[in-house]
């Protein structure tokens, strides 16, 4: 017994040193894309039209949950051995810009004019970053305001709030027993329109100081902090990250909630009631908006940067931006979205009274600041701001003490 | 034992049990029925009990390919824990200088926490080549010092005599580990398989950094998954958990006789 | 000669598993100390830079010490952990029918995967549609939902709850482990002597299992590693950092954050605070790591 079990143990050992990395013969490109393993076909087919132009490439794809990204990416990064092209998700790709880790597109963007022109220039903006634009946009999203039809009528609510006070208002003659009438997400910075609204500024127009600590900032997290208190907005919208909000609005115990569109599709899953007569969608007071999309750009790090941008200008080429967007119903933030629009008005109305509030005020992008420390000031204020409206400390106290956090950070 | 006694202790172990198994009812009974479980109120009896969601399982994942890896992988843990930890316990209970010095040693190994340890560990992996690779996966793991006390314990409980009787004999060390040591401390290898088993086989954050290779993941990458983009399907993730934790429980059972065999008997020391 | 020989033979059987820890363990605790008094980011030159880590960790940085409290805090639940698991391994080591099976349940928890743990018990602790509010509710002990896990006084205990039912299995299967290696012969003749279960517990068994109650207290000095994956799932820190240990903070400053030189910081000071604990604990557990010789 103890013998044979020696001899499986010596052949498992030499099966294990066996299978070892293979040195390669090919050129190889790697893709590391942010939790979209639902894409799978059509990422395979990106890789076989580039394997058409290009025979001598192989493509590798991983993809990565949001919290296991950061450190498979990192570490590779450290290793020398970065994926080649990278999807990010909201403001994560300005830490790995301010840390030079990502390639400088703006040459190749100014080269291949007609690609320029075919990406949004105001999704564009988006990932620039001290003057260089780092990446392209691949899916583009930003919050708006869903509101429970159902809910407003019965609290004799004639049309979603214009001004922060209205909504306030609306919510708050929305909230009985288990309902509640106002809902947020609060990750990568999504909860700014409420502050946006309110004439906040988070900094300085050159980025140096912390510039919301005003009377107005104070006023404005007094309110939320004591709708909060009272039930009016759901604690859940400063306590829970992206399931229970969702679940939350999905149970149709929330009157107004302020989400980016792919909260839709979750809620519609999770959400028997709700359909066109239901379900409104529009944009916040003021137009508001904190933009959460995927980017794609490339690692300094990789040995082919020419075919890496090859591989991009593909991947968001008008063939595969349409398939993306018209299979999964998003937009690309390219030329192509205004067919896919379209479309999706004869197709789909409520989707598409969604996904219209996404292409309407691209100029009233908030929370868009190209911050090299984004990651840190974004913790610091949120843990400050955070106490202040779940009623663990005065709105003046927080915010000071957060705009003395946010100031060390960026003097450093 | 007296009947009374042993009904005392039948219900402190019923109740012990019923707190213990609540949150695997539940595990158990969304995997069989896939109810939403953000429903209220809560259903507590299971209605329309179906196995897909295992079937789902078995198709959504490659779950061979994952299976196989798991297990060529844990076997080099295993195997090795038993092969070193037993040595190092061994040579923990001779007498030697700088044997507290090591002792001391490996208590603060102890206090190292893996998660700090990752790029370092990645580095070092690569220099070794051994990056995508089986042994790379299972290196980190290949000792641990819980179990090598576990056995020095144990070796220490063995009574001098017997030692001694077997060093006169002429029997060089590593024979005395095998024939004297170990059998007499069949508790101790049994908790070194089991333990040493069950953090390889759920090891998840280092496969997740080493492993870029498609062909060798092991079976808790598969959780991403299941813990989709839309997060609702629940049926699916625990039907995955409960197939994860079958072998476990399954080497747990195996090695009990071992348990029992040292535990209450009498026979074996003193 | 003949103990060159022996001590050569020592070091060899050592070599292995310390190989092991050189590689895996002290390497990467080194990496860290030598990048916590640098500042450092890939791509970017490293530059010597003292102890301004150390400085902010300590002088400005109040998460730093809220999480050290809260790991401090998570700790001081092993005793009952470990004091309950040894009331369950003397309840199983009788001669009971059906102890394997008893045995087997409660060890169920342990190889279960920490994600699906942390899972399954932020379902139970939902304030809207979780299994205890519920039960609570029914039975009339409670007039309002409690959030759980949304609320600064209850997060932790919580968090602690799931993380007790967890490990109480693995610290039952140390203690039993410890328990083979009490000879019987020894309880026989306290029983003899007219000593009743209790004085023999007390006199006999306890301090023979102090190796291995020493290792339990080891692994719950450790226990907020080993439960990150439970705490990052129900809580991740929050809310507002009520849960943060410094395990999760060190993770989530290291790759959220991207500051690896001041994670490093922070892992060199939490090795060092365990240390210190651990010498503290090896003190009360009289040296040599609670190790006795039972021939005695």
């Amino acid at each position: 017994m103890r013998r044979t079990l020696t001899r499986i143990v010596i052949g498992l050992l030499a099966l294990g040193v066996l299978t070892g990395p293979v040195a390669a013969q090919q050129k190889k490109l790697s893709l590391l894309t942010w939790n979209i393993p639902i894409y799978k076909e059509k990422i395979e087919g990106w890789i076989a039209d580039f394997k058409k132009i290009h025979p001598d490439v192989t493509v590798e794809w991983f993809d990565k949950k949001g919290p296991e990204w950061g450190p498979f990416y990192q570490t590779q990064v450290v290793a020398g051995t970065a994926p080649d092209i990278i999807d990010t998700q909201g403001a994560i790709w300005l830490d790995y810009a301010a840390n030079g880790a990502l390639v400088d597109l703006t040459p190749h963007l100014q080269r291949d004019a007609a690609v320029k022109d075919y990406y949004n220039p105001k999704f564009l903006h988006t990932w620039v970053y001290e003057g260089k634009n780092y990446m392209v946009p691949f899916y583009v999203s930003k919050t708006l305001l869903f509101y429970n039809k159902t809910m407003l009528n019965e609290a004799g609510i004639t049309r979603p709030p214009q001004t922060f006070d209205e909504l306030l208002d609306a919510a708050r003659k929305m909230t009985k027993g288990e309902k509640s009438g106002f809902m947020t997400l609060n990750f990568d910075w999504l909860y700014w329109p409420l502050l946006a609204m309110n004439g906040v500024e988070l900094l300085t127009p050159d980025l140096k100081k912390a510039a919301f600590n005003t009377p107005a900032a104070v006023r404005t997290v007094e309110a939320l902090a004591k709708a909060t208190a009272d039930g009016t907005i759901n604690k859940v919208a400063w306590t829970g990250r992206w399931v229970e909000p969702n679940n939350a609005f999905a149970s149709g115990t929330v009157g107004l909630y302020q989400a980016h569109s792919p909260a839709f599709f979750y809620v519609r899953g999770g959400g028997p009631w709700i359909n066109g007569d239901t379900l409104g969608a529009t944009q916040m007071p003021g137009g508001f908006a904190t933009p959460n999309s995927h980017g794609l750009g490339i690692s300094k790090s990789s040995k082919h940067p020419e075919l890496a941008w090859e591989f991009i200008k593909l991947a968001t080429s008008e063939k595969w931006a349409y398939t993306f967007g018209k299979n999964f119903k998003l937009f690309t933030g390219t030329r192509v979205d205004g067919r896919l629009m379209d479309e999706l008005q004869k197709e789909d109305p409520l989707a598409a009274s969604v996904m219209k509030t996404q292409l309407e005020h691209v100029d009233k992008l908030v929370a868009t600041w190209p911050l090299g420390k984004d990651a840190q000031v974004k913790e610091a204020f949120y843990s400050e701001f955070q106490a202040a409206v779940l009623g663990r400390k005065p709105a003046a106290a927080a915010l000071a003490e957060a705009e003395r956090k946010v100031n060390r950070l960026l003097a450093r | 034992m007296r009947p009374s006694r042993a009904a005392a202790v039948h219900g402190a172990l019923l109740a012990i049990s019923v707190v213990m198994l609540v949150p695997f009812y539940w595990v158990l009974k969304t995997s069989l029925t896939g109810e939403n479980i953000f429903q209220y109120p809560p259903a507590l009896l299971p209605r329309a009990i179906h196995p897909f969601y295992y079937v789902d399982v078995w198709y959504d994942i490659p779950f061979v390919r994952y299976v196989t890896n798991s297990v060529i992988v844990s076997a080099i843990v295993v195997a090795s824990n038993l092969v070193c930890n037993a040595l190092a316990a061994y040579a923990l209970t001779l007498r030697f200088r700088g044997k507290r010095a090591i002792i001391g040693l490996l208590l603060s190994c102890m206090l190292i926490p893996f998660q700090a340890t990752i790029i370092p560990a990645y580095l070092i992996t690569k220099e070794l080549r051994l990056l995508n690779s089986h042994l790379g996966l299972a290196l980190p793991l290949c000792s641990t010092i819980v179990c090598i006390f576990v056995f020095k314990a144990s070796f220490d409980a063995v009574p001098r005599s017997l030692i001694d009787a077997a060093r006169i004999d002429g029997l060089p060390e590593w024979r005395i580990i095998r024939h004297v040591m170990l059998p007499l401390s069949t508790s101790a290898v049994a908790t070194t398989v089991i333990l040493s088993f069950i953090w390889s086989w759920n090891s998840f954050l280092w496969p997740l950094i080493v492993i870029r290779n498609p062909e060798l993941q092991t079976l808790p990458l598969g959780l991403s998954t299941f813990l989709s983009y839309m997060e609702n399907t629940t049926g699916a993730l625990y039907a995955f958990c409960i197939m994860v934790l079958v072998p476990g429980i399954a080497l747990f059972l195996l090695e009990q006789r071992r348990f029992i065999e040292g535990l209450t008997s009498g026979a074996t020391k003193g | 000669m003949r103990r060159a020989r022996g001590t050569l033979l020592i070091w060899a059987f050592l070599a292995p598993s310390l190989t092991i820890f050189l590689l895996y363990r002290i390497l990467p605790l080194l990496w860290n100390a030598a990048l916590s008094v640098q500042t450092w980011s890939p791509f970017r030159p490293s530059a010597f830079a003292g102890l301004i880590h150390y400085e902010e960790l300590l002088f400005h940085d109040e998460v730093f010490w809220t999480s050290l409290w809260n790991t401090v805090v998570f700790m001081s639940s092993s005793p009952i952990a470990i004091a309950l698991a040894l009331g369950l391994a003397l309840l199983v080591d009788t001669r009971i029918r059906g102890r394997g099976v008893y045995r087997a349940i409660i060890f169920l928890s342990y190889p279960l995967m920490t994600v699906a743990v942390g899972i399954i018990w932020r379902w139970l602790y939902d304030e809207k549609v979780g299994l205890i509010n519920y039960v609570l509710l029914s039975l009339h002990l409670t007039q309002r939902r409690i959030a759980f896990l949304d609320s600064y006084e209850w997060a932790m205990p919580s968090v602690v709850v799931a993380a007790v039912w967890q490990i109480v299995g693995f610290f039952m299967v140390i203690l039993l482990a410890g328990l083979q290696n009490i000879p019987p012969n020894l309880q026989e003749a306290a029983a003899l002597d007219g000593a009743s279960a209790v004085q023999r517990f007390r006199h006999v068994t306890l301090p023979l299992l102090r190796p291995a109650i020493f290792l339990c207290l080891m692994i719950g000095i450790i226990n907020s590693f080993t439960s990150f994956d439970l705490i990052y799932v129900m809580t991740g820190g929050g809310p507002n950092y009520a849960t943060e240990v410094l395990i999760t903070y060190i993770y989530r400053v290291a790759f959220v954050l991207s500051k690896f030189d001041y994670a490093a910081a922070l892992t060199v000071v939490l090795f060092l605070f365990l240390l210190v604990l651990t010498w503290l604990a090896n003190r009360v557990a009289g040296g040599e790591a609670g190790a006795v010789d039972a021939a005695e």
